[in-house]
C-alpha cells in the first residue's frame, strides 16, 4: 500500500475534520492528495503530530485526525500514554509505518524487529486498535473509526513511492492561521 | 492576591482554559487548583515538548493554551518550541518553576536552571522572572497582552522567593 493513495483515502471520508500531517512526505503527500485549509501541514517538531491533534481534539467535538509516522512517534512514546489517559472519543491516529527512517537514508526503524506500535496503544489503554496492510482493511477501519467513538488507533502498513512528491509550500504562520481562521473567523 | 491566584485570574481572563503541563512541587499549587475548577481541561503530559504540541492544537482549533513546567523540562520542549511555536507565530505563554536559583540543594538542577533565561534570549523569547506578588497581577496581565499582540511564546519564570521553595 502506498502511502500517497492511503492518503487519498482518509481524506475521502475526512469530510471537514481536521488532519494533522506529520513533517515532510506525509505533509506533502497530504497537500498533493487534496489541499484544504483543515489540513494542518507540519515542518518540523518532529514527534509532536499526534500531540498537536491531541490538543485539537480536547478542544473541539469535530474528529480530529493525525497522519503520523512509525519513526517520528517512537521519538514521543508518550504521546500514546497521554492519549491513552485523556482518551478523547474523537480522536483517530493513524501510523503510517514504513519500519524505517524514509527520509534519513531508511535505516530501519525499531517497528522493523520487536516494537508494536499497536500493542504499546493497546497497553495505554486505547481499546480501539487495529493494524492494516491493504487499502481495503485500511477503509473499513477508517471508516469505523469516523463513526464510532475512540480514539482510535490504526497502524497502517505502507511502502514509500520510488520518488518523493514536490515538497509542500513551507508556510507554517500561514497553515496555522488560515486553519485557525475555520473555527474562530 | 497569593500568587497562584493571581496566575488562575489572569489566565481567566484571557480566556485561556487549555493547560497542558510536567507536574512539578513548586507549581503544583496553581496547578492544582487549575485541575480543580471546571473552567480549565488540564492535561497532564509525559515530556514538556509535548505539552507545547498539545497547546498548540488547542490553539489552532481556537481555544488559547497554556503549558507549565519546571526549567529542567524546558530543555525537553526547546525543539518544539523552536520549530513549532516560534515559526507558526504561536502566542503560549509557558509558566515555569526556576530551578537553579538561590537555595538550590541539586547541582545536577544548575546548569540548566542557570542557562534558561539565557536560551530563551537566544530565541528572541520574552520572558519575565517574578520573585514577589506586589504588582503581579499587572505584569502578568501585561505579558499576556504582549504575547497575543507579539503572537509569540512568552515564559514567566517563577523563583523560590516568589512560591516558596526552600531557601536556605
Amino acid at each position: 500500500m502506498l502511502r500517497f493513495d492511503a492518503t487519498q483515502l482518509v481524506l475521502r471520508h475526512a469530510g471537514d475534520s481536521p488532519v494533522v500531517g506529520n513533517l515532510g512526505p506525509t505533509s506533502d503527500e497530504l497537500y498533493h492528495a487534496g489541499h484544504r485549509d483543515r489540513n494542518f501541514y507540519t515542518y518540523g517538531s518532529m514527534g509532536l503530530c499526534s500531540s498537536i491533534a491531541l490538543g485539537m481534539a480536547v478542544s473541539t467535538d469535530d474528529k480530529v485526525i493525525s497522519l503520523d509516522g512509525d519513526g517520528s512517534l517512537l521519538m514521543n512514546l508518550g504521546a500514546i500514554a497521554t492519549i491513552g489517559r485523556e482518551k478523547p472519543e474523537n480522536l483517530v491516529v493513524v501510523v503510517w509505518d514504513n519500519e524505517a527512517w524514509g527520509q534519513t537514508g531508511g535505516q530501519p526503524s525499531h517497528t522493523a524487529t520487536n516494537t508494536n506500535l499497536e500493542e504499546v496503544a493497546q497497553s495505554c489503554g486505547i481499546a480501539k486498535t487495529t493494524t492494516v496492510g491493504d487499502l481495503e482493511t485500511l477503509e473499513e477501519a477508517f471508516g469505523r473509526a469516523m463513526n464510532e467513538p475512540g480514539p482510535w488507533f490504526i497502524v497502517a502498513k505502507i511502502e514509500e513511492a520510488e520518488e518523493y512528491m514536490p515538497v509542500a509550500p513551507v508556510e507554517p504562520e500561514f497553515t496555522l492561521y488560515r486553519f485557525r481562521n475555520t473555527y474562530v473567523g | 492576591m497569593p500568587w497562584a491566584e493571581t496566575i488562575v485570574d489572569t489566565l481567566k481572563k484571557w480566556d485561556t482554559s487549555l493547560i497542558a503541563y510536567v507536574p512539578d512541587i513548586s507549581i503544583d499549587r496553581v496547578t492544582s487548583i487549575i485541575d480543580a475548577d471546571p473552567f480549565f481541561h488540564l492535561v497532564s503530559c509525559t515530556r514538556e515538548e509535548e505539552a507545547i504540541g498539545v497547546a498548540v492544537g488547542s490553539y489552532a482549533v481556537g481555544r488559547n493554551a497554556a503549558v507549565f513546567m519546571q526549567s529542567s523540562g524546558f530543555g525537553n520542549s526547546i525543539n518544539g518550541i523552536a520549530s513549532l511555536c516560534l515559526p507558526a507565530r504561536t502566542p503560549i505563554p509557558i509558566f515555569m518553576n526556576l530551578r537553579g536559583q538561590v537555595g538550590e540543594f541539586n547541582i545536577a538542577q544548575v546548569a540548566m536552571g542557570r542557562n534558561t533565561t539565557p536560551i530563551l534570549d537566544l530565541f528572541g523569547i520574552a520572558h519575565y522572572t517574578i520573585e514577589s506578588e506586589d504588582r503581579m497581577d499587572t505584569l502578568l496581565d501585561g505579558v499576556m497582552k504582549l504575547c497575543h499582540a507579539h503572537r509569540n511564546p512568552v515564559a514567566i519564570c517563577m523563583t523560590p522567593m516568589l512560591h516558596g521553595g526552600k531557601i536556605a
